[in-house]
């Protein structure tokens, strides 16, 4: 037994040793004029990441002289892996992460994009974008991203209810929950919405109706939950207690009800813009969908810019390089290969016409596109409490409201009075 | 007194089919999504057979993230590590059973609070030393962090097996005029095999799946873990990939079952039988 | 020395697993001190370096305002973080569903653990390929554990569902319940960790001597009375180690629950690490992480120090 362990840790230091000999350094290189950037993504969708190849395929052979390599970071992990590598000193050139609140407190470490991308680029970008995204006049990414949250409906049982199915670009909350009622009957509901985390749902269509959530910058901000705020928790409440809404959708995450929407057991469903490239690829033959207007409220029909975005490391070994990677990355066509993969609007004038044309007569897309228009930047971006008070205050808050056992002025207490013990 | 042994064996018979069907469900669940195409996963269709099995997931997994690779690097840096750590393991252990004083109070409160405290608080000073010595990155890096950190549950284990032998038995060979470390060697030893084995098992599969090192520390894809590779088919509220995700773990979980079915044919026992002379 | 139990004096002796190293002599006890140190060595320095500094850095910042993300030194700040954790709410809320949760699945893994490595001992047919599957759980990593018993517990699509409605039962929302989460994900805890205390029971039992359970089987002991008094004891220290760490892992593990859950529904199964995850990756505090860390350790240390005091003062003698 002691020859097999031996052998054992020999073999295993050999392989070790190989190993070793074999990993390559990250990061970037200049080696006889040729750059070497790394560009760190994390869409994981297969679409996108083909996308994303093909457009670093592109830049590559367009730019011999800069060569960029991709590496792929886990989606749920990367604000750990960021955080870690800024704070080591080992982190890519060219940066992808998921929101600016995510991306907000590496503004130390990125490179201002105002100086480095041309002004035709800059002035393309929705500004409600680009304001999520500057931060004491520094621009440190550019949005690529925006997705938006939409009604998709099952064509069928809609039109058996006899209801008329909205058209236009936008589509009022009581037309909506008319149709909810309308499309409930004997074991189908008319909406499943998978609610297990509302807070951004709600935060996003509540735009809609001038909520903000919060007042104030800084150590001075404070949770607010007014009348404008209060319109979606509570229509969606009253909903429930209707039994317009699958009770057992609420406390699902939005694509595991995607099997109840599918299955005809719930005419309407409502989820990220990005579902429709899964509903697309996963609904049985034959189901007839359809996306519905976005929804309006009292004052608009406006969402959160909330983009992806991309940024570039200030201590890249060649900022301007990775800037131009940017700055072709942004260009109307790719923009709208990497959004039509992931089911998302370009936050750019130009992408917005480039994906139009892409996605023409493509069922639903003309809805995603129109619901992109006028986005809010959310007040809530440079609160560094935010994530805090959303996992451990809202989330359960809200999940305890829609399930009836507080009421909203209960609910009112707990958001600001949770908000208001993280800060002191 | 013949029907209540029937009895007895019967009810034993039916508690061990219980306990294997609630540990082994989950895996079989895991089969049988691996191998569902994403259209059954979303519809409201409960089959433990898929009604159309597909390969697609596994082709997808393959694919996309260079599990082959990952999963030399997990198993390379998992075996070294057990090895190591067990070595190293028994003389620690044997001093924590054995001997009473400060040594002992130091190594258990060190153990148990390098197990308390999580990960997040130290791993950016650890990232800066490690970056020194110029081991990020780098599966040795790796293994020299999952070293120390299985070392301290090996180590506390361990250290109940040893103290689960009678003291008489290493004084019985003691007298021969034997050294402490030839009576650690042949006799102690061989009686601790169950003990390591466990220890072995446990270390080995601590460090094949863990995640958050190896995420925070390896930046190369080329050298990814498994668990890191993994991790690419996110979760996410939006983003379905069961389907792959179910087949990338079946996968990984080869080297796993392998290393199990080797190993545990070793915990057979009685070894004690015998050793202490009436 | 206390009482033992019933015990013949023979296997009195045979099972006490002492250190006897307070009664010798003074100098043999310097010797086996330095005898200590030089077993103990290679493991010592690079423990020391990247485990004990790191360590004892981390626990410390809990006095100063360190952020993970800063170019500037940490400032003294003494207890003013541990003021601030006091009137969080939600984290000593947690910290309840912490504790409920770490006792519950440590207690029901020593129960199981303990009972399938005795079915494991027994001579059942298809033993090797029990033994095998009781270690499965170990083969899937943490998060598609938690994906695969979420799609189990599925209200809509999930075999546990179809096995209730096919018997007649109610359709039950397990994770969506705020009665029913904490229960359905303590025993996915317990389903996780079996491996861990199967194994290390089934080889302590098997460093059980022979002889001791002729030796009381030839007494006539029954075989309640054998397991009482012969087996509990010799695997007494193995319980000891394994259940001690079982809690401390319990009371920290917050991954499965938080991909099943992300602690509701409402809360419910919102466990206290995650706060100090929360805190020190989410919002760069690692100096209130580091609080709240300190705290969750006196109060383990705390716990831990009722089940462990005997064993260090007495040397575990039965």
């Amino acid at each position: 037994m002691k020859l097999r362990h031996t052998i054992a840790a020999l073999a295993a230091a050999a392989t070790l040793f190989s190993l070793s000999a074999c990993a390559s350094p990250s990061g970037s290189s200049s080696a006889g004029g040729t750059t070497t950037l790394t560009y760190q993504y994390f869409n994981n969708q297969p679409a996108a990441i083909a996308a994303t190849k093909a457009i670093v395929a592109d830049w590559n052979k367009a730019n011999p002289k800069v060569h960029v390599n991709l590496v792929q970071a886990p989606a749920d992990n990367l604000q750990d892996k960021l955080t870690t590598q800024f704070s080591g000193g080992v982190a890519p050139d060219i940066i992808q992460n998921d929101a600016p609140s995510d991306i907000l407190p590496f503004a130390g470490y990125l490179a201002d994009l105002n100086k480095l991308l041309p002004s035709k680029t800059i002035d393309d970008i929705d500004p409600a974008a680009k304001k999520s995204l500057t931060t004491g006049g520094k621009l440190i990414a550019a949005p690529t991203e925006v997705q938006t949250y939409l009604v998709f409906a099952n064509k069928k049982l809609l039109e058996q209810s006899g209801a008329t199915i909205p058209t236009g670009d936008t589509m009022t909350w009581d037309t909506f929950e008319e149709l909810a009622k309308q499309t409930t009957t004997d074991g189908v509901r008319g909406l499943t919405w998978g609610l297990k985390s509302p807070t951004s749902v709600f935060a996003y269509l509540g735009t809609g109706f001038g909520a903000t959530y919060f007042t104030g910058e800084g150590k001075d901000a404070k949770a607010v939950f007014g009348k404008a705020e209060r319109q979606v928790p509570e229509r969606v409440a009253s909903m429930i207690k209707d039994g317009y809404i699958d009770p057992t959708g609420v406390t699902q995450s939005s694509s595991d009800v995607l099997a109840t929407f599918y299955g005809g057991k719930a005419a309407m469903t409502v989820a990220g813009s990005y579902q429709i490239a899964n509903i697309e690829s996963e609904a049985p033959a034959g189901f007839d969908w359809v996306v519905l207007p976005a929804l309006e409220g009292s004052k608009s029909a406006s969402q959160l810019a909330a983009p992806i975005t991309l940024s570039v490391n200030a201590k890249s070994k060649n900022v301007q390089a990775a800037a131009d990677f940017v700055d072709f990355y942004m260009k109307g066509e790719n923009l709208a290969k990497i959004n039509l993969a992931d089911g998302q609007v370009p936050p750019t004038t130009s992408g917005l016409a480039a994906l139009a044309k892409l996605t023409d007569g493509k069922n639903g897309w003309a809805q995603v596109l129109a619901s992109g228009k006028n986005l809010v930047t959310p007040a809530f971006n440079t609160l560094t409490k935010y994530n805090n008070w959303k996992t451990t205050v809202a989330t359960p808050g809200y999940q305890q409201f829609l399930a009836g056992q507080i009421s909203s002025d209960q609910l009112s207490k707990q958001l600001v009075d949770g908000w208001a013990q993280l800060n002191q | 007194m013949r029907t209540r042994r029937i009895v007895i064996r019967t009810l034993q018979y039916l508690a061990l089919a219980a306990f294997l069907l609630f540990l082994g469900f989950p895996f079989l669940w895991l089969i049988s999504t691996a191998f569902k195409s994403s259209s059954e996963l979303n519809s409201l269709a409960v089959n433990l057979i898929p009604s159309r099995p597909t390969l697609t997931n596994f082709t997808d997994a393959f694919e996309a993230q260079g599990l082959v690779r990952a999963a030399v690097n997990s198993i390379g840096v998992s075996l070294a590590t057990t090895v190591i750590v067990v070595v190293i393991s028994v003389p620690g252990a044997y001093v924590l059973a054995r001997y009473r004083g400060r040594i002992r109070a130091l190594g258990s409160g060190w153990i148990l609070v390098s197990q308390i405290v999580p990960v997040a608080l130290f791993i950016l000073p650890l990232f800066f030393i490690l970056r020194t010595i110029g081991l990020v990155d780098s599966p040795a890096g790796l293994v020299l962090v999952y070293v120390v950190y299985t070392l301290p549950f090996s180590l506390w284990m361990l250290q109940g097996f040893v103290a689960a032998i009678p003291v008489d038995v290493e004084e019985a060979g003691a007298t021969d005029g034997a050294t402490k470390l030839q009576v650690l060697a042949r006799i102690v030893f061989p009686l601790l095999r169950p003990g390591l084995v466990a220890t072995a098992i446990f270390t080995f599969v601590a460090a094949y799946n863990e995640f958050f090192f190896a995420l925070v520390l390896l930046q190369s894809p080329d050298n990814f873990t498994l668990s890191v590779a993994l991790s690419t088919f996110s979760h996410g509220e939006g983003l379905s990939r069961i389907g792959p995700l179910a087949a990338g773990a079946l996968i990984a979980s080869i080297p796993s079952i392998v290393v199990f079915a080797i190993l545990q044919r070793r915990l057979t026992g009685g070894l004690l039988s015998g050793a202490v002379k009436g | 020395m206390s009482a033992t139990r019933e015990l013949p004096a023979r296997e009195r002796s045979a099972v006490r697993p002492a250190a006897t190293g307070g009664r010798k002599t003074s100098a043999l006890a310097r010797r086996q001190r330095n005898e200590a140190v030089a077993l103990a060595f290679p493991a010592l320095i690079p423990v020391i370096v990247l485990s004990v500094v790191p360590l004892l850095i981390g626990v410390s910042l809990a006095f100063t305002d360190s952020q993970l993300i800063s170019t500037e030194l940490p400032n003294f700040v003494g207890a003013d973080n541990f003021v601030r954790l006091l009137r969080n709410g939600a984290f000593w809320n947690a910290f309840g569903i912490g504790a409920v949760w770490s006792i519950a699945v440590t207690a029901l893994q020593f129960v199981l653990g303990l009972a399938l490595a005795l079915l494991l001992n027994t001579d059942l047919k298809f033993r090797g390929v029990a033994r095998f599957l009781a270690i499965i759980p170990w083969a899937m990593p943490p998060v598609v554990v938690a994906i695969m018993w979420q799609m189990i517990y599925s209200p809509t699509n999930g075999p546990l569902d179809w096995l209730i409605r096919s018997l007649g039962g109610p359709n039950v929302n397990w994770l969506g319940s705020f009665s029913l989460a904490l229960p359905a994900v303590i025993l996915v805890g317990v389903w996780a960790g079996m491996p861990q205390n199967t194994i290390s029971y089934l080889a302590g039992l098997q460093q059980v001597p022979a002889e001791l359970m002729e030796a009381a089987r030839v007494d006539g002991a029954g075989a309640w009375s054998r397991f009482i008094h012969v087996t509990l004891p010799a695997l007494r220290p193995i319980v000891i180690s394994i259940v001690s760490l079982s809690f401390i892992w319990n009371f920290n593990s917050f991954g499965i629950v938080y991909v099943m859950t992300e602690g509701g529904p409402g809360g419910k199964t919102l466990l206290p690490m995650l706060f100090v995850y929360i805190e020190a990756f989410r919002n760069g505090n690692t100096g209130m992480a580091a609080a709240m860390t300190d705290v969750i350790v006196i109060f383990l240390l705390l716990m831990l120090s009722l089940f462990l005091l005997r064993r260090f003062r007495k040397g575990a003698e039965a």
